[in-house]
C-alpha cells in the first residue's frame, strides 16, 4: 500500500526581492497509512510551513509531494481545495470555528462543500458529535462552548468527510492541561480506530504520545524516532 | 442555474444572513434608502403629472383641434383680399368635418358675447357663450337637470338658455331655474337646462379650478350671432374639432389650414392650438423632476453602496478570517465568490424590497400631504427594484473578488 505522505526534496522559499527567507530546505518525509506522527521542532524552524504545505493549504517551491498516491505540487488552487475537502481534516490551535454559526452547522461545513445533501449533513454531523462527546452543544455558539469543548468540535469537523488524514497544529496549545490532555486522549482514540494523525507541536510530553517523531530544525528533518 | 447546488448556495447565504444581522443590516440599508427615495421620487412626480393629465381630459380630452381668429395686423389700409375676408365662421366648421370624416369625430363652435343679463332676482353683466355643434360633448358639459338644445334650437336661433350652477344660483336663488325667463340683452329667453356641477381642485386645499365653468350661461350661437350682433355671415370665436384619433391631429391640421387659407381669401388670420401638443409640451416640462428624481435616486443608491463597502471593509477582518476557515476546509475560491455574491444578492434583494414598502409609505405622506391622489406606476417599481439590486450586485464584486483570490494560509493568519 502506498504512503499517505511521500515528499522528495522538498523546499519552500518566502520573499522574492532580494531577501529570500528559506524556510524549507529539502525535506524528504514518508508517512504511512495509520500512523500518529508528530512534527516537533521550534519555533521558526519551518514546521508550520512544513504543515501547511502538507495540509494542500501552500504550494512547495521545488520537491515533489504525492498525497494518498497522487502527485500534489504542480495542482491548482482549486485541485488542492478538493482535496483539503475530501482527504483532509484539520485541527487548529484557535479552533477558527465560524464564530456566528452554531456547531451543528460548524460541522456541517465541510460536507456542504462536499456537496452533501442537508439531511444526510445533519445526520452526520449529529454523530459526530456524539462521537466527540458533546452531542447535546448541537444548537449552541461556539462562545458558549468551553475551549475544550470548541476543540472538539473542531476535532468533528475535521473527521465530516472522512479524511484520509487528520493534520492538527498545535492543537492543546490554547487549552489548560486537563482539557489538553482529554483532547489528546481523543486523537489516541481516533488513532487506535485506524484514522491517520499528524500532529505539529512543540510541547515534547505531547509528541511522546504519538508511534513516531520527526524533529524538523532550520528547514530539514533533523532526527526521526521510533517509538515502539 | 437553479439547481439543487443553487438552492443550497441560497439557503445558505440565507443562514449566513440570518446569523450575523448586523452586518446584513447595514449592507440592506444603503439599499433601501436608495429604492425609497427612487421609487418615492418617481411616484410623487408621477401623481403629480397624472393629476394635471386628468384635469386636461375632464376639460374634454386630448384629442382635440383649436381654431381661433388671429386677426392679421394692419399697418395702413387693408388690401382688398383682407376686406373681403369674412373670418372664421360657421362655414369653416362645416368644411372642416366635410374634410375628412374618418378623422374628425365633430365639431363645436363658440360665439360669445358680453352684455346684461337679468331675472328677477339679478342684473349684471355677463359673458353670455352661444355654442352650437358638439359643444356640450367636446368640452365635457353635462346637463343635470332639464335638456340640452335641440337641432332647431340651434338651427333657428331659439331663445333658450341651460346654466351653470353658478348663474343659476344667482339668478334663480330658489331653484325654479327651469322654465324661468331671464333677459339676455333685450331678448327674453327661456332656462331649459342646468349643467351639472364641474368641480377639480389639483389639490385638496387648492379652489375650484372649474369654478369659471360654473358661470357658464349658454344660448344657441345663432342666436348670438342672429339676435345680438345680426351678423350674417356668423362669424364665431372658436371652432373645436373633435378627432376620432389623437394621432391624427398633426396630419389634419395640415390639411385645415390649407382649407382655411382658401375660405379666408389667402389670409391667415386663425391660430391652430393642438390640445394634445400642448400637453405633451406641459409633459416635457415635468421630465426635468423626472431627471432630478433620477439623479437623486441613483446618488442615494451610490451612496448607500460607499456604506456597504465601507461595512465590507470592518468587517474585513472578521471576514477574511471566515474565508481563510472555510478555504481550509475545503471551499474553492470560486465557491467563496459564489457564496459572497449570492449573499450580496439576497441582501440587496432585500433591501429593495423593504425599500419598495417604504417608498410607498413615503409617496402616501407627500401626496398625502399636498392633497393629490396617489399614483404610482408599475415601472417604477422595476426600475427601482433593478437599480438596486444592479448596484448590489456591482458593490459586491470587488470584495468577493477580493475574498476569493486569497490564499488559505494569508486568510488565516490575517490579523
Amino acid at each position: 500500500m502506498k504512503p499517505i505522505i511521500e515528499t522528495r526534496d522538498l523546499t519552500k522559499t518566502f520573499g522574492s526581492n532580494g531577501v529570500a527567507v528559506r524556510a524549507l530546505r529539502g525535506i524528504d518525509l514518508t508517512v504511512d497509512r495509520g500512523e500518529f506522527l508528530a512534527l516537533i521542532g521550534p519555533s521558526g524552524s519551518g514546521k508550520s510551513t512544513l504543515m501547511a504545505i502538507l495540509g494542500c493549504l501552500d504550494k512547495p517551491t521545488s520537491g515533489s509531494y504525492a498525497f494518498d498516491g497522487e502527485r500534489v505540487d504542480g495542482l491548482s488552487n482549486a485541485e488542492l481545495a478538493r482535496i483539503r475537502n475530501d482527504k483532509i481534516g484539520f485541527v487548529f490551535q484557535m479552533y477558527n470555528l465560524l464564530p456566528k454559526a452554531s456547531v451543528l452547522r460548524n460541522v456541517e461545513l465541510p460536507m456542504l462543500y462536499a456537496g452533501v445533501r442537508r439531511k444526510e449533513r445533519r445526520r452526520r454531523a449529529t454523530e459526530l458529535l456524539e462521537r466527540v462527546g458533546i452531542p447535546e452543544k448541537a444548537k449552541s455558539l461556539p462562545s458558549a462552548l468551553s475551549g475544550g469543548q470548541r476543540q472538539r468540535v473542531a476535532v468533528a469537523r475535521a473527521l465530516a468527510n472522512q479524511p484520509a488524514m487528520l493534520l492538527a497544529d498545535e492543537p492543546t496549545g490554547a487549552l489548560d492541561s486537563k482539557t489538553g490532555h482529554e483532547v489528546l486522549e481523543l486523537f489516541s482514540e481516533l488513532h487506535r480506530q485506524g484514522n491517520t494523525i499528524l500532529i505539529v507541536t512543540h510541547d515534547l510530553s505531547i509528541a511522546a504520545l504519538a508511534s513516531r517523531q520527526v524533529e524538523i530544525h532550520d528547514g530539514r528533518v533533523a532526527e526521526a524516532s521510533q517509538v515502539a | 442555474m437553479f439547481s439543487g447546488a443553487f438552492r443550497e448556495r441560497v439557503r445558505n447565504s440565507w443562514v449566513e444572513m440570518r446569523e450575523n444581522p448586523a452586518r446584513a443590516g447595514l449592507q440592506a440599508l444603503g439599499v433601501i434608502v436608495g429604492v425609497a427615495a427612487v421609487l418615492g421620487g418617481f411616484s410623487i412626480s408621477d401623481s403629480q403629472r397624472r393629476r394635471a393629465d386628468e384635469l386636461f381630459v375632464r376639460l374634454g380630452g386630448l384629442d382635440k383641434l383649436n381654431v381661433q381668429p388671429n386677426p392679421v395686423v394692419n399697418d395702413g389700409r387693408p388690401s382688398a383680399l383682407q376686406t373681403a375676408n369674412l373670418g372664421l365662421r360657421r362655414q369653416d366648421s362645416e368644411d372642416g368635418q366635410d374634410l375628412d370624416a374618418k378623422l374628425v369625430a365633430g365639431a363645436s363652435v363658440v360665439k360669445s358675447a358680453r352684455t346684461r343679463v337679468r331675472s328677477p332676482y339679478a342684473d349684471q353683466e355677463r359673458q353670455v357663450s352661444g355654442i352650437g355643434g358638439s359643444y356640450l360633448a367636446t368640452e365635457g358639459y353635462e346637463v343635470a337637470h332639464g335638456r340640452a338644445f335641440s337641432a332647431e334650437d340651434v338651427g333657428n336661433g331659439s331663445p333658450v338658455a341651460i346654466l351653470g350652477t353658478e348663474a343659476e344660483s344667482v339668478f334663480f336663488p330658489h331653484g325654479d331655474a327651469i322654465g324661468s325667463t331671464l333677459r339676455v340683452g333685450d331678448v327674453p329667453v327661456r332656462v331649459v337646462g342646468v349643467f351639472e356641477e364641474r368641480v377639480f381642485r389639483f389639490r385638496k386645499s387648492q379652489g375650484n379650478r372649474f369654478a369659471w365653468r360654473n358661470r357658464i350661461i349658454a344660448v344657441p350661437a345663432t342666436l348670438v350671432t342672429r339676435r345680438f350682433e345680426g351678423d350674417a355671415y356668423q362669424r364665431l370665436d372658436r371652432v373645436t374639432f373633435k378627432m376620432r384619433n389623437v394621432d391624427a391631429i398633426s396630419a389634419f391640421s395640415k390639411e385645415l389650414s390649407g382649407l382655411l387659407k382658401a375660405n379666408h381669401r389667402q389670409q391667415e388670420d386663425f391660430r391652430l392650438d393642438d390640445v394634445n401638443a400642448r400637453m405633451k409640451k406641459r409633459r416635457s416640462q415635468g421630465d426635468v423632476y423626472n431627471i432630478i428624481f433620477w439623479l437623486s435616486g441613483i446618488l442615494s443608491i451610490l451612496g448607500g453602496g460607499i456604506v456597504n463597502v465601507n461595512i465590507q471593509m470592518a468587517s474585513l477582518k472578521e471576514r477574511v478570517r471566515e474565508v481563510g476557515v472555510k478555504m481550509a476546509i475545503g471551499a474553492p475560491g470560486k465557491e467563496i465568490f459564489k457564496e459572497m455574491m449570492t449573499e450580496a444578492l439576497l441582501v440587496s434583494g432585500l433591501g429593495a424590497t423593504v425599500g419598495l414598502i417604504a417608498g410607498i409609505g413615503f409617496s402616501k405622506i407627500i401626496t398625502g400631504a399636498i392633497g393629490i391622489p396617489l399614483y404610482m406606476d408599475p415601472k417604477s417599481f422595476l426600475f427601482a427594484f433593478v437599480l438596486a439590486s444592479a448596484f448590489g450586485f456591482l458593490f459586491a464584486l470587488y470584495p468577493a473578488f477580493k475574498a476569493a483570490r486569497l490564499s488559505p494560509m494569508e486568510a488565516l493568519r490575517y490579523e
